[in-house]
């Protein structure tokens, strides 16, 4: 058989055949006049009215944390047993939302996957700010915020050094080292562009801050070179980092003996979960931003259906951690662990388990229909239930497993005042508010990235050898 | 060395197995000959679903750049045929080494709730159903592929592609039954619910492995002129990713059994950990984690062609190392390695090798018939 | 010297730069740089370039994050404030794993970030001439630019050949760059603008950081910890009717150690006999509260002529009388107890064990001044 000439018809079943990742005729000239030009333009109305709206929300939850600063913990509805609620919840759930931006960056840079290029840096900024709004909680939801300096390990008079085989203590570590790793690469990836913004813009306080910012970067080769380099490195780094950071907050609760809590497999499934739960709010901020940002010939229908294939897939990998540890809890004969479970589906809190499987492993599985991948409202509909299961699964580990744990005697239910519920609001409100900003003071598109991938963009293989 | 003169080797080595085998079974009773031969059915079945594996996620995720390369891993997950009686045949061990399936297991109070799950009969029906549907996946997915060198239809692909996510249920189903059954239940108070992965992590790896030895064999005699750096750096990165991956599986359930201290985890690794297997610990380790992390770092490593068939020997030899340091410690306190084992690894690579000997003649050396071959050959990083 | 730095030629298309670079590099009419809006694929193997060494430095501080790291915890945890923690050993690494990975990462990420930008390609840097250029527009767009540069020195730069060869290679415009007039770097007015800067800075931040530190704990809500809605001593306190938060013990309240002795008069305390057994410790400890409470009026040595009966008018009593050396212990006890003429009580000065070893310390004292002759054996 001859491997190289074997006839096979020339038009491929449309099935079969791949989607461009662009549409309609882009040179890099077009791509930054496009894209670069809305630093500089005032934004339209409907604009103002959404920061109006994030914002008002923004301002809600902060004026709630500092009530609770003022008066005390107390105003939650965090009690006994319950001692943890919904600040660990936003902190975990808002950390797993980053990291989906680190992963379309990092990761799908590493694997050659020329269809991140148009989302990357708008995910990469959703990461940062998930990280702020993640980093807030853990701040907020100590008795004595003004000491949570004590947290690092500083020469201090008390003689004493915060507490290393604690898993607290590696949240604080991974956690920051996410953010400034994150970034760094954010910041190194936005050079080149801001170098263009640099250029485009006239005299003012914009020309300053771009020129400070850009460092004066001038696209000689020899630095080109060197960024490239850096660039693959601080991917890999980040890729370790998407593993690492979620996998130590799950030990938060890992390492624990609450029944529920001790399950080995949270490692990974923290990190699917948190990859799952990002992608879904990429997804609805990338629909939101096409439309309004006219970006539909680069962000195309292809890139919303692999993500959509993407959230499918871990869709899947939840129901397979799902069934794993309720095939364990019964295995484990351990009737303190079959007792948690049944709480997380029947009981006081049976609702919310009931709502965690639904968003979380049946409704996406919509998407293995082509007509929901390719439309609006299935999309959204699917993305807001990932956001809400994954939200309440969170619920479900702590709250359920808190409240009826071992001594009969200590159980007791929670209820959530209306303080927890303003801040949880309020953290939406600060995120969605940095995501506005960023799309208009910033490039939204890696321009640079997007230029270098385009068709006709590097030379072809021979020509340097001709 | 001559074709003939091979066959006539590998069969030899292989009846030499068998005799020391039987041997074992005379000379030191049920537990050590079950033990080694659940540990190789155990390493070969990684191998071979890993390769399926590796055949399911290209056609999942549409990739191209990995369709020349394809037909070695279709050609190792063949091996599944004859590890399905091999598996069915590992039965006989539940009464040797499975405390879990013995009949006094319903007196104990832990285990009496679980008795029926452990037993026989259930036990036998996993593993004959899990058995069934990898033959399944191997007939949709393989003998497609090796009919489409025929008849060079794009309906195969088609096929292919929308078995795909059943492939992967079936293969963590697998995977899953083979950890939690055969690994999990030795110790059979014990749980982790993490163990599929874990055992995922390790056939990944040794499918990987054991498709960039392939590759370099038919290289070296001049078959798949056609892979580049390109291809072969590809293979280097996906072993490289999940031998880190491996790592952070393998040391996060050691850490939080670690962490939490609980006898009925610690029991686990108490004797894994403890005295001659301590040793056996850190080696799988170093072996699995740190040397081919640290070979495969620098990035002209990850396609270097002499590099990559030391380091996927070492990680086939690690990963067998892994299941051996899983299994035998419940056999004693003692290191237990001497000729049954020797006799054993004669058994089964010479076996192994003799299937795979005829499975790489398997079809052509590439899905020639794939639509996406040519973009396959032409890619670049 | 040639005053021009550098003659840029503007193509339109990776592939037209990639073409002209090896015929201009051949000429030797200068360095090579070239100047895109993205990175070229192969071009700096064409310019002659050798590989960026930044792996290599990421990789050595990685590993001296991951040594730092565990070195830090370790001597942390078990060497300089060793404490067992969840019944683990204090040298038990498995729980320094995590952090040592991040660190690890962190080390490398800014290694090879801010290796990157600082080190080696010695960024921020606004002076370059390219970034004065009229082309800098295009080459951050979409043009692509080659640059024939002056070689140190600048010796031998023949800008016009430079400008033939580039237009002979295809390029579509040529600009000329001129070299920046160089300025010393380093003046007295730099210096002392940026030493007054520094010490304004200290300055300022300094008094932030005393503001802060003496304001923060009294401010609201750090406050809310000491106002706490209990009562404090010398505090009025609304919930007594006498309006004090401290009040006196309900009538009969007996403290510890402080029974009613159960006599009137000393001599009723006769009958009481001494628990204490005469032992070293018992007499010091008698000789301390004897030279604490006793002294200023009985004296050191038990006479009673001590340097205030003077002022007192009263005559403490001598203690090596016979009527005294003839009290029963209780009685002595007792006097303590009770006060006697114009002592006052002591019961509440001394507690009952203290009582008893003074009455041993004062027999002591009572044979030292009557000592017989076998005593001195």
């Amino acid at each position: 058989m001859n491997p190289e000439g074997a006839p096979f018809p020339l038009d491929l079943p449309e099935v079969l055949r791949t989607r461009p990742l662009t549409v309609g005729e882009v040179t890099p000239g077009r791509l930054d006049d496009h894209i670069l030009a809305f630093p500089a333009r005032v934004p339209p109305r409907k604009w103002f009215i959404a920061l109006a709206c994030t914002a008002s929300l923004m301002t809600l939850g902060l004026a709630l944390v500092g009530y609770t600063f003022y008066m005390g913990i107390g105003v939650w509805g965090n009690n006994s047993p319950v001692f943890w609620a919904f600040g660990i919840i936003n902190f975990v759930f808002w950390i797993g939302i980053g990291h989906a931006g680190t992963l379309i960056s990092a990761i799908l840079f590493l694997f050659r996957k020329r269809w991140r290029n148009a989302i990357s840096r708008f995910a990469e900024a959703m990461t940062i700010f998930a990280v702020m709004v993640a980093g807030m909680f853990p701040l907020i939801h100590v008795g004595r915020p003004w000491l949570a300096y004590w947290l690092f390990p500083y020469p201090n008079q008390r003689g004493i050094w915060p507490n290393f085989r604690s898993p607290l203590l590696w949240d604080v570590f991974a956690v920051s080292t996410y953010f400034s790793v994150s970034l760094l690469f954010w910041y190194l990836g936005l050079l080149p562009d801001l170098a263009s913004l640099r250029e485009r813009t006239g005299r003012g306080v914009r020309k300053f801050a771009y020129t400070i910012l850009s460092c004066g970067w001038t696209g000689a080769t020899s630095h080109w070179r060197h960024y490239e380099k850096a660039y693959v490195l601080l991917a890999g780094l980040a890729t370790g980092l998407v593993l690492s950071v979620h996998s130590v907050v799950s030990f938060d609760f890992a390492s624990s003996i609450v029944p529920g809590w001790h399950m080995t497999i949270f490692p990974p499934y923290f990190v699917v979960g948190a990859i799952f739960a990002g992608f879904a709010i990429v997804l609805m901020s990338l629909i939101v931003a096409r439309e309004t940002m006219d970006l539909k010939h680069l962000i195309t229908d292809f890139h919303l259906e692999v993500m959509n294939k993407v959230i499918l897939g871990m869709s899947c990998l939840m129901g397979y951690a799902y069934v794993a540890e309720g095939f364990t809890a019964w295995y484990s004969m351990n009737p303190f662990i079959q007792h948690t479970f049944l709480q997380y589906v029947w009981g006081h809190y049976g609702w919310s388990g009931c709502l965690t499987i639904t968003c979380n492993v049946l409704l996406p599985q919509l998407m293995w229909f082509r007509k929901c991948r390719r439309s609006y409202p299935w999309m959204f509909l699917v993305a807001i239930a990932v956001t809400v299961g994954m939200w309440m699964e969170r619920f479900v580990i702590i709250v359920v497993s808190l409240h009826h744990d071992y001594l009969p005697s200590a159980w007791h239910n929670y209820r959530p005042t209306l303080v927890d519920l303003g801040i949880l609001a309020g953290s939406f409100g600060i995120f969605f508010t940095l995501v506005l900003l960023f799309a208009r003071l910033l490039p939204m598109i890696a321009t640079s990235e997007m230029k270098a991938d385009l068709p006709g963009a590097q030379p072809r293989h021979g020509a340097i050898h001709e | 060395m001559s074709a003939d003169r091979t066959a006539a080797l590998l069969w030899s080595a292989t009846l030499l197995g068998a005799a020391a085998a039987a041997a074992t079974y005379l000379v030191y009773g049920g537990p050590r000959f079950w033990a080694n031969w659940l540990l190789w059915f155990i390493f070969l079945l990684s191998i071979a679903l890993g390769a399926l594996f590796l055949v399911a996620l290209e056609h999942l995720v549409a990739a191209r750049w990995s369709v020349p390369l394809r037909r070695i891993a279709e050609r190792i997950s063949s091996l599944l045929l004859p590890l399905a009686a091999v598996g069915v045949l590992a039965l006989g061990s539940l009464p040797a080494l499975y405390p879990g399936s013995r009949p006094e297991a319903a007196a104990d109070p832990v285990l009496a709730g679980k008795a029926s799950w452990l037993g026989l009969p259930f036990f036998s029906v996993r593993v004959v159903a899990c058995a069934a549907l990898g033959l399944l996946a191997l007939a949709v997915l393989v003998r497609g592929s090796l009919k489409q060198d025929r008849d060079p239809d794009p309906r195969y692909t088609i096929r292919a592609r929308r078995f795909a996510p059943v492939g992967m249920a079936i293969f963590a189903l697998s995977i899953s039954q083979a950890a939690f059954d055969w690994i999990g239940a030795l110790e059979p108070k014990w749980y982790s619910d993490v163990i599929g992965v874990y055992l995922f992590a390790g056939a990944f790896l040794s499918g990987l492995a054991a498709t960039v030895l392939a590759v370099l064999y038919l290289m070296g005699r001049q078959r798949l002129q056609q892979i580049r750096f390109d291809h072969v750096y590809n293979l280097g990165a996906w072993l490289f990713a999940f031998t880190v991956f491996w790592g952070y599986i393998a040391f996060a359930q050691y850490l939080l059994m670690w962490y939490g201290n609980l006898p009925e985890e610690v029991v686990w690794y108490l004797p894994r950990t403890g005295g001659a297997w301590l040793p056996v610990a850190i080696l799988v380790f170093v072996l699995q984690f740190l040397i081919p992390f640290f070979a495969l770092i620098p990035m002209d490593a990850k396609g270097d062609l002499k590099r990559l068939r030391w380091v996927a020997l070492v990680v086939l030899a690690a990963h067998w190392l892994d299941i051996y340091w899983l299994i035998f410690p419940v056999l004693g306190r003692s290191l237990v390695f001497s000729w049954p084992e020797l006799g054993f690894a004669l058994l089964f690579i010479g076996g192994t090798l003799l299937c795979l000997r005829r499975a790489m003649e398997l079809g052509e050396d590439m899905p020639v018939g794939d639509p996406f071959l040519k973009e396959g050959l032409e890619f670049r990083l | 010297m040639s005053e021009t730095f550098a003659v840029l030629g503007l193509f339109d298309n990776a592939e037209a730069l990639v073409k002209a670079v090896p015929g201009l590099k051949a000429l030797r009419l200068g360095r090579l740089e070239a100047y895109t809006p993205y990175p070229v694929h192969g071009l700096d193997d064409l310019l002659g370039r050798r590989r960026s060494p930044l792996a290599g430095m990421v990789l050595v501080m990685g590993i001296l994050g991951a040594l730092t790291a565990l070195g830090f915890q370790l001597w942390v945890a078990a060497v300089d404030y060793p404490l067992v923690t969840g019944g683990k050993a204090p040298t038990s690494w498995q729980a320094f794993v995590p952090i040592m990975f991040e660190v690890t990462v962190l080390f490398a990420s800014f290694t090879a970030g801010l290796g990157m930008l600082h080190l080696l390609n010695r960024l921020p840097f606004f002076g370059h001439p390219v970034l004065q250029s009229k082309a800098i527009r295009g080459i951050t767009r979409d043009r692509f630019a080659l640059a024939l540069e002056a070689d140190e020195g600048g010796a031998g730069f023949d800008p016009a050949a430079a400008q033939a060869a580039l237009e002979t290679a295809g390029a579509l415009e040529i600009e000329w760059l001129p070299a920046p007039a160089r300025e010393p770097f380093l003046t007295a007015v730099f210096i002392q603008r940026s030493l007054a800067g520094i010490a304004v800075a200290c300055l300022v931040s300094g008094l932030i950081m005393y503001g802060s530190v003496q304001m923060m704990p009294v401010a609201l809500p750090m406050r809310h910890m000491l106002d706490q809605p209990r009562v404090d001593p010398q505090q009025p306190s609304s919930f007594f009717k006498d309006g004090h938060s401290m009040q006196l013990p309900v009538a009969g309240t007996v403290a510890r150690g402080f029974l009613p002795p159960g006599f009137t008069t000393p001599e009723e305390a006769g009958r009481l006999v001494n628990p204490l057994p005469r032992t070293p410790a018992v007499m010091a400890r008698g000789r301390a509260a004897y030279q604490t409470h006793c002294v200023v009026c009985h004296d050191p040595l038990g006479t009673g002529l001590p340097s205030l009966s003077a002022a007192y008018g009263a005559k403490p009593a001598n203690l090596h009388t016979d009527a005294i050396r003839g009290y029963p212990d209780g009685q002595i006890y007792g006097t303590i107890v009770l006060g006697k003429n114009a002592m006052p009580s002591y019961a509440a000065d001394l507690s009952e064990d203290d009582r008893w070893a003074v009455v041993h310390y004062v027999r002591a004292l009572q044979r030292a001044q009557n000592a017989k002759a076998e005593d001195f054996q």
